[in-house]
């Protein structure tokens, strides 16, 4: 009986795992002739993006995203992808675009190709006032609870960095915030440029945000390994949006103010 | 070209999706022995009880099984700390899922105390059986052989079910499996593992428990 149970239990097993087709990414000629490129945007990232009255995606990314698929000749398709998720999404050929906040990293670079920078993100520190630390350094003890969002960038950094500090993980943004305003944790490391927008939904906490920047990130967009062409297009576009202002007219129609650290504008690429 | 698997990528973290893996049997285990004894208590106020008590029981059946778990357990841990109550992640997450269990036992107890047959309660009626030892020697008993099966199938799907606790921040097996994948970005390969895990889990917790039933209760069941 057992092995009977063991052996239906492997067949399904091979049967799930074979049945996880190859996904071909498309490649520059493919999203020409498609017509349509599908850009991955997370909405919990606002400014980046997030959800309008109409319930449609809107942020820096969407308008990013037009400016690429006006210059590409093709229709923009805004795909709502989160943290955890949008790596898997453009490795397997879901979308052919991932935005939203893409720290280019070793790691990542190994899974997914990354374009020069679109923009950067200066990482500090999200706190109250009745908390007293000045930097981050004095943050390695195990008094300190981080809420952090799974799957982003500074849980590695924290691991990294402050392995005596303990770590708490939620799904997003607004749960992670939220959790930290109920005193379910000490402080949040993450990108201050995006925090304005949740603070605000907690107006009763009184916030803090430490100065010392922790890191400065530089965001690109993320292509799949295999998308003969589709990186080297974007390369080009992106530094003619940089080069004619465009990027920093969005930021500051998106973000109220100039990017923190600006990407310098090279002609070598 | 196609995706190459490179399950040599997520080996090496096979450690930490098992501690995930002991943390979802260990709130699998707490929370369906909780609803146990929570379905217990209610199914019998819900045969025996006063009006009252009937209905209170009612309400919260009704409340638990027909709203998600997943929303149940938010409220606990995003809208209870607005009242000044502060559970831990996994506390609330404990008690969510207890709390749901204790709804679904109900309701499945409840089918089993009303399968006794009217004739042996009366014969224990006779014999002098005070309520409590009717409920003790005569129904569960027979509840226990008949509710077995369904018992054990609730107990698989809470199992499984504890995988949305990774939501409040619980590093059971999905949570740490997201996290591996967030380190390795390996989705197929780390889920795929995740699932074979999850299989053994149930598998091996289902034998036991047809085991258990067939020496405790003398269930039959095929084993599964």
């Amino acid at each position: 009986m057992l092995k009977k149970l063991a052996l239906a239990g492997l067949v399904a097993l091979t049967a799930f795992v074979a049945t996880v087709a190859p996904a071909a990414a498309r490649t520059l000629d493919d999203v020409i002739s498609s017509g349509v490129i599908r850009v991955g945007v997370n909405p919990t990232l606002p400014p980046l993006g997030k959800f309008d009255e109409k319930n449609q995606i809107v942020g820096f990314d969407v308008d990013f995203a037009t400016e690429i698929a006006k210059m590409l000749g093709v229709k923009l398709e805004v795909v709502q992808v989160g943290s955890p998720d949008r790596i898997p999404f453009v490795a397997s050929g879901k979308i052919d675009v991932v935005m939203g906040a893409m720290t280019r990293n070793p790691e990542r670079a190994k899974v997914i190709d990354f374009t020069v920078p679109a923009h950067t993100e200066v990482l500090g520190i999200l706190t109250t006032e009745d908390k007293s630390f000045k930097d981050w350094k004095e943050m390695n003890s195990p008094d300190v609870t981080f809420v952090q969002v799974r799957g982003s960038t500074p849980v590695k950094f924290i691991e990294d960095n402050l392995p005596n500090a303990k770590v708490t993980l939620l799904d997003n943004y607004p749960d992670a915030v939220r959790a930290l305003a109920q005193g379910r944790g000490t402080a949040m490391i993450d990108v201050m440029d995006f925090m304005q927008e949740h603070m605000d939904r907690h107006k009763s906490t009184k916030w803090k945000i430490v100065e010392t920047p922790v890191d400065i990130y530089y965001c690109s967009l993320g292509v799949a390994k295999n998308s003969t062409g589709l990186k080297d297009w974007l390369n080009v576009a992106i530094f003619e949006m940089h080069r004619r202002g465009k990027t920093d007219e969005l930021w500051k129609k998106w973000f109220g103010m100039d990017m923190i650290a600006p990407v310098k504008v090279t002609p070598y690429f | 070209m196609s995706y190459v698997l490179q399950y040599g990528q997520v080996w090496p973290y096979l450690p930490r999706l098992l501690e995930g893996a002991l943390l979802s049997i260990q709130i699998a285990v707490l929370a369906f022995s909780g609803g146990l004894l929570i379905g217990t208590a209610c199914a019998a106020v819900k045969s025996f009880g006063p009006r009252w008590a009937v209905a209170a029981v009612g309400v919260y059946v009704t409340f638990f099984v027909n709203t998600p778990q997943l929303v149940q357990i938010y409220f606990l841990y995003f809208v209870l700390p607005d009242s000044g109550i502060l559970l831990s992640s996994y506390n609330a997450v404990l008690l969510g899922m207890t709390l749901n269990a204790g709804a679904y036992l109900t309701e499945i107890q409840r089918a089993g105390f009303e399968s006794s047959r009217r004739s042996e309660i009366e014969a224990a009626e006779v014999l002098g059986f005070s309520r409590l030892q009717q409920i003790r020697y005569v129904i569960l008993p027979h509840v226990a052989r008949v509710l077995f099966p369904p018992l054990s199938n609730h107990f698989i799907i809470m199992t499984l079910g504890t995988s949305m606790a990774s939501v409040f921040g619980v590093e059971e097996l999905t949570g740490e499996a997201l996290n591996v994948n967030a380190l390795t970005f390996r989705s197929v390969e780390v889920f795929t593992i995740t699932a074979g895990i999850y299989v053994v889990l149930t598998l091996v917790a289902s034998t036991l428990l047809a085991l258990f039933g067939r020496y405790a209760f003398r269930v039959r069941t095929r084993a599964a």
